[in-house]
């Protein structure tokens, strides 16, 4: 089995995919990206993923979000681990008054702000699949 | 819409307005009257005042708690200006008297129109600006930042991927470009928070807030540009410390604008005081630098919007939006900030806070927060 792991962005931002992308491909890890919630959800089930990589504000709206709560519904996709990423902790503020900062949309995510420092970048990756990994274990 | 009792006024009324582009109805009492105005929904009504049953001063007052946008005219005899005039001093926009020409009717219908057309543009176009100013923020943030954004993420993975073969001076361009990036972002959240917070709606949800738990809350939000900067923050309390009325959040806040400029003025391995004392009824929090001061020509100004001083001995520049949004938010809490300086030795900022009566902060946790630490 291959270790590269395979990474899927979806944003809508293609100048920030492109430099997310570049740090995580330094990091040997295989990465492939969506510019829309559509075009991610396909992605999502016709290949297997490690990790998902989450814009929030896609579109006319939270997108991200709305895709977040289908991948939570379907069986097959809920175990991916996310890494939300999302422009400011305010958006999250205003689209959930009086929560908690990380609303937590799947058994496995995580929240950072953009933009995402590497090292940051590259902890949470691999804290995500580390925990996914073990989730899985515990599952089985 | 015309409420009349006398049947003459109203068929009048018709005739007279017929023709034109109005929709008319009439009553002939003011209970009836007022049913109609539910149905109908007019823009103008004439009110007559002196009716039967309900009297044209109720009619007046209903409507107006129906809808204040409606637009209300009395009609009324010679005999009865005075009590025009009293309507009007109510809310009635306009008035008639009896008898009328057609077109006296006709002019002051067009005005009442008129008015009704400029009472509903301005709801509008108030309603438009709270949308607007609610949804800046969200707006500006994803317009604004988005860009900036993408910018420092292809700068931090041009970086990432180069990292191996960069000389120093190399580095040192590319740190350069990354903190005016960030210093950009963070200037934007400034002043969106400026924007989109109406602080005196803050003062909905006061609470008391212990006093040491904002010193230590804002104390450990600036230790981490404390310690890069190797300046050491002494904390001190003097017992017994009550509580203030307010919110925990924006206190904090005001706090740490404080604090931080403490530590971005100071020197490199400086110190920072920062004492809590009650004086009576209030609360007193001072932060002492040693510094280097603010001088007296800067005095008046950094307070204002946009102000701000000379970059610290470090070179670091702030927003300007610091210590104005601190002085909002103090003065929101019904308190004061100031300040007291020299040039080259330092500057000590002092706010002052109203103190809650010790009846209402009974919690035990008090005494356990009693103490006084240094990092």
């Amino acid at each position: 089995m291959s270790q590269q792991k395979k990474l899927l962005i979806i944003d809508d931002d293609p100048d920030f995919v492109e430099g997310l992308k570049s740090i995580l491909v330094a990091a040997k890890y295989s990465v492939d990206a969506a510019h829309n919630p559509k075009d991610g959800f396909q992605a999502l089930q016709s290949k297997h993923y490690d990790l998902l990589l989450l814009d929030i504000m896609m579109g006319r709206g939270a997108e991200g979000i709305m895709l977040a709560r289908k991948l939570n519904k379907d069986p097959n996709l809920r175990e991916i681990p996310v890494l939300i990423i999302t422009g400011i902790r305010e958006q999250i503020a205003f689209l959930f008054p009086g929560q908690a900062v990380h609303p937590h949309f799947m058994p496995v995510d995580e929240l950072v702000e953009k933009p995402v420092e590497p090292k940051l970048l590259l902890d949470k990756v691999s804290e995500l699949l580390q925990r996914a990994q073990a989730r899985k274990a515990q599952v089985k | 819409m015309v409420i009349d009792d006398e049947e003459v006024v109203l068929d009048s009324c018709r005739e007279i307005l017929a023709g034109g582009t109005y929709q008319i109805a009439t009553a002939a009492d003011g209970a009836s009257g007022l049913k109609l105005v539910g149905e109908f929904l007019p823009d103008v009504v004439f009110v007559d005042l002196k009716m039967p049953g309900v009297s044209g001063f109720q009619v007046l007052e209903k409507i107006r708690a129906l809808d204040p946008t409606i637009v209300t005219v009395v009609i009324t005899g010679y005999a009865t200006v005075n009590s025009a005039v009293e309507a009007m001093k109510k809310g009635a926009y306009d008035f008639l008297p009896k008898p009328f020409t057609p077109e006296e009717l006709r002019l002051i219908t067009q005005r009442g129109l008129e008015r009704r057309r400029l009472v509903q543009e301005t709801i509008a176009l108030r309603k438009e600006k709270e949308v607007l100013r609610e949804h800046f923020a969200a707006i500006v943030s994803h317009e604004l930042k988005s860009p900036l954004g993408a910018i420092q993420q292809n700068l931090f993975g041009l970086e990432a991927e180069l990292s191996s073969r960069m000389t120093e001076s190399q580095k040192n361009l590319f740190q350069r470009m990354k903190s005016r990036i960030a210093e950009l972002l963070q200037l934007i959240h400034t002043l969106l928070r400026v924007i989109s917070v109406d602080i005196n709606k803050l003062k909905e949800n006061f609470a008391p807030v212990a006093v040491t738990t904002l010193v230590s809350k804002a104390a450990e939000s600036v230790q981490p540009h404390a310690t890069r900067k190797d300046v050491e923050i002494l904390i001190s309390h003097e017992e017994p410390l009550g509580h203030v009325e307010g919110d925990e959040g924006t206190l904090v806040e005001a706090l740490v604008n404080v604090m931080n400029n403490a530590v971005k003025y100071s020197r490199l391995g400086g110190k920072v005081h920062i004492k809590a004392r009650q004086e009576e009824n209030s609360i007193l929090i001072s932060i002492t630098d040693t510094g280097v001061g603010i001088s007296e020509e800067d005095m008046p100004y950094i307070f204002g919007d946009f102000y701000s001083g000379k970059p610290g001995p470090v070179a670091e520049r702030g927003t300007g939006l610091g210590l104005a949004i601190t002085r909002r938010i103090v003065e929101a809490h019904n308190g004061s900030i100031s300040v007291e300086s020299e040039v080259g030795r330092g500057s000590t900022f002092v706010i002052r806070l109203p103190a809650l009566k010790s009846s209402v902060h009974n919690q035990p946790s008090l005494g356990a927060e009693t103490y006084s630490d240094s990092h």
